[in-house]
């Protein structure tokens, strides 16, 4: 049996194993939402949590740069939004999360294949991994030294590096987040994991979003 | 004990025949061809077959007998196999097809067979397979041809006609093999314990491997690891894309090909694309040292070959050095005055064992240069023996690889000739000399980068 975890869920596992996540709570009202903004401190992203609902931008289920005064009024907005789009859907409530800060998009993955156990990946996010897959691949275990290979392995490697006077990335921190992924992969019994994007900036490195199917 | 298959004291074949058409008869003459030990024929038919007496069953047979190949019908497998077990025989190799290859009924009896194996201690090839050929111990218990010249490549095939005819190639090609091992259905000797075996195998210098499919990845993956010997794999099945029912971009976008990648790349395994370029490394490593890098000199008496040469070089990370001075004047010297002395170095067309030798000598001694191709472009007016000489000569005194390109065909046979016997591998076109080249520099780097000698992790069966 196979079980889809919630962003929020996934992010709560990533946390376990020291992967930084962005500050986030499901609300379970508008006033919960509001709550939870004015804590964070900082504008938000709003998003609908429910296990029958993965792509959530597709259903209106997404809003950002929402400042604490109107998380209010977002959180009735999307609410009813799901309500219409997709009516039979469980809903938990709605995460608010800290705004992503500035940085790299990358994206780290993990899947379980029939002949060698986990795979991890790694690429830059965005439209690189869509459209030119440039991404690496490695069995997991790995340890630092693999993880920092897999990184510079990709051709989008000098973006990374800060290529043209731009943000350089924290080469040392992804591959700390590709050492934890690939710790966890065997003791979570994970069969897919997405962490996309992971945001990779100078100063913080930090999960923004994330998908994952386990064993359940 | 696999040495119990590859070097039996004792062989019966059940199912042999007088028919050398049918796989039995076919079998026996391979075996009789060469093989020193003692051979028993196994048919209830026959009072005889191919001149040698006949046994009704293996436990009839009245001395020990050590390994026994089967090339009978499925359903007599078990039950023959329960009598070798009876028998104390070691090994198995079963040609019978029609067992998980088949789908779900003869994978119950692959099972069955696999227990009844392991119930009596014996190791076993097959089911499924077109046998085994270990030629330093003149064993062809296959339906190849003929056995091999000697060498040190050892082959292990999973595809059975597909691997048949490679071997067969192999064998037209004059290439020296050691071992070639059709695996069949793996159901119980897999890759893992071959590469094991190989490992410990003193007469195999190189694995080659022609792999549909890797049963116990992990365990492959670390034993691989472990073995220092090149390991040369073509894998099949690229093609195959990640699942279509997407959860995750990593589910979509790692396909079952990326990973074996990845997997190869981790245990030191060079991953090459086509089977000429198998055979072209593993000739390159049963005869050249390892480089102690990636600097290559180029020697040609065309500039157009060495060209090609060069951007090869180039495509696969291997560096066209600058020479040192001194090479470049000991060079000069011998070569006319308006051919070029820098890397690639090109006599411009002129040949002698002179100038071959000169610039050979002053390429192997330049301290930059970790490895030398010697590319010779035959003409009408040229004579492919002297530089072949030369290059022999020198290669004898020198602990660089030299990668050898007599280009031309007709004409070039004496020269080319004179090279295999002076253990220099020798390629039609530039760019394989160079991809030959290039999977030593890999070696080299995987010794570095990929192998351990760790103690193997736990847990990874299955």
């Amino acid at each position: 049996m196979s079980l889809v975890l919630t962003e929020h869920e996934a992010k709560k596992l990533l946390a376990k194993y020291g992967i930084p996540v962005t500050k986030e709570s499901i609300a379970g009202n508008a006033d919960e939402a509001y709550a939870i903004a004015s804590q964070i401190g900082t504008l938000v992203a709003m998003k609908i949590s429910s296990p029958d609902i993965s792509h959530k931008s597709d259903v209106g289920g997404v809003e950002l740069n929402i400042s604490a005064g109107d998380a209010k009024a977002t959180y009735d907005k999307i609410i009813s939004r799901i309500n219409n789009a997709v009516p039979d859907a469980r809903i938990e409530g709605v995460l608010v999360q800290q705004m992503a800060p500035p940085g790299h998009e990358v994206i780290v993955g993990l899947k379980k294949d029939a002949q060698f156990g986990h795979a991890l990946m790694f690429g830059l996010g965005g439209i690189f991994v869509e459209v030119y897959k440039d991404v690496s691949f490695r069995v997991a275990p790995i340890g630092i030294k693999e993880a920092l290979d897999m990184i510079s392995e990709i051709k989008g490697y000098p973006i990374l590096k800060g290529l043209r006077k731009k943000m350089p990335a924290d080469i040392d921190a992804i591959a700390r987040v590709l050492v934890s992924v690939s710790e966890m992969a065997q003791k979570e019994n994970i069969i897919e994991l997405d962490i996309n994007p992971l945001i990779a900036g100078e100063i913080q490195t930090i999960a923004v979003d994330a998908r994952a199917m386990i064993e359940g | 004990m696999l040495s119990s298959i590859f070097e039996p004291a004792s062989i019966a074949i059940v199912g042999a025949s007088n028919n050398e058409t049918k796989w039995g008869g076919r079998i026996l003459k391979n075996i009789l061809s060469g093989y020193k030990g003692a051979v028993y024929p196994v048919n209830p038919k026959e009072l005889e077959v191919q001149g040698l007496t006949s046994y009704p069953s293996v436990l009839d047979i009245p001395d020990d007998v050590e390994m026994v190949i089967m090339a009978i019908p499925a359903q007599l497998v078990l039950q023959v196999v329960e009598e070798c077990g009876k028998k104390g025989v070691k090994g198995l190799v079963v040609l019978t097809a029609g067992f998980s290859e088949t789908g779900k009924s003869g994978g119950e009896l692959e099972k069955r067979l696999v227990s009844l194996v392991r119930k009596y201690g014996m190791r076993m090839i097959g089911p499924n397979t077109l046998g085994i050929v270990n030629e330093p111990f003149n064993l062809n218990a296959s339906v190849i041809g003929k056995l091999p010249r000697p060498g040190h490549i050892s082959f292990i095939t999973q595809s059975g006609t597909l691997g048949l005819a490679i071997a067969d190639w192999t064998i037209d090609m004059g290439i020296g093999m050691c071992k070639i091992i059709s695996t069949g259905n793996k159901a119980d000797t897999d890759d893992v314990d071959l590469i094991k075996y190989l490992d410990n195998d003193s007469s195999t210098g190189v694995i080659a491997m022609y792999i549909e499919g890797i049963t116990r990845g992990r365990l492959f993956l670390e034993t691989a690891r472990r073995i220092k010997k090149p390991i040369i794999a073509i894998k099949t099945g690229r093609s195959k894309r990640g699942q279509k029912a997407v959860f995750s971009h990593t589910g979509s976008i790692a396909g079952s090909d990326e990973i074996y990648s990845a997997a190869f790349k981790q245990a030191g395994i060079l991953r090459v694309d086509t089977i000429d370029e198998v055979f072209d490394a593993a000739l390159a490593f049963t005869c050249q040292p390892l480089p102690r890098g990636n600097n290559v000199a180029i020697l040609s008496n065309g500039g157009g070959a060495s060209i090609v040469a060069s951007d090869e070089c180039e495509r696969l990370g291997l560096n066209i050095v600058d020479l040192t001075p001194e090479t470049r004047e000991k060079i000069k010297a011998v070569i006319p005055e308006f051919a070029s002395s820098s890397n690639p170095v090109d006599t411009a067309g002129t040949v002698s064992f002179k100038i071959y030798t000169e610039s050979i000598k002053a390429l192997l001694r330049d301290p930059n240069v970790d490895a030398l191709i010697v590319i010779y472009v035959h003409t009408q007016l040229s004579n492919a023996i002297p530089p072949a000489e030369a290059v022999v000569e020198i290669k004898l005194k020198c602990e660089k690889p030299v990668i050898a390109c007599w280009m031309g065909g007709a004409g070039t046979e004496q020269g080319v000739d004179i090279l295999k016997s002076g253990c220099l591998p020798n390629y039609s076109v530039p760019e394989r000399a160079v991809k030959a080249l290039a999977a030593l520099v890999k070696h080299r780097d995987f010794l570095k980068t990929a192998k351990i000698d760790d103690a193997m992790p736990e847990n990874l069966e299955g």
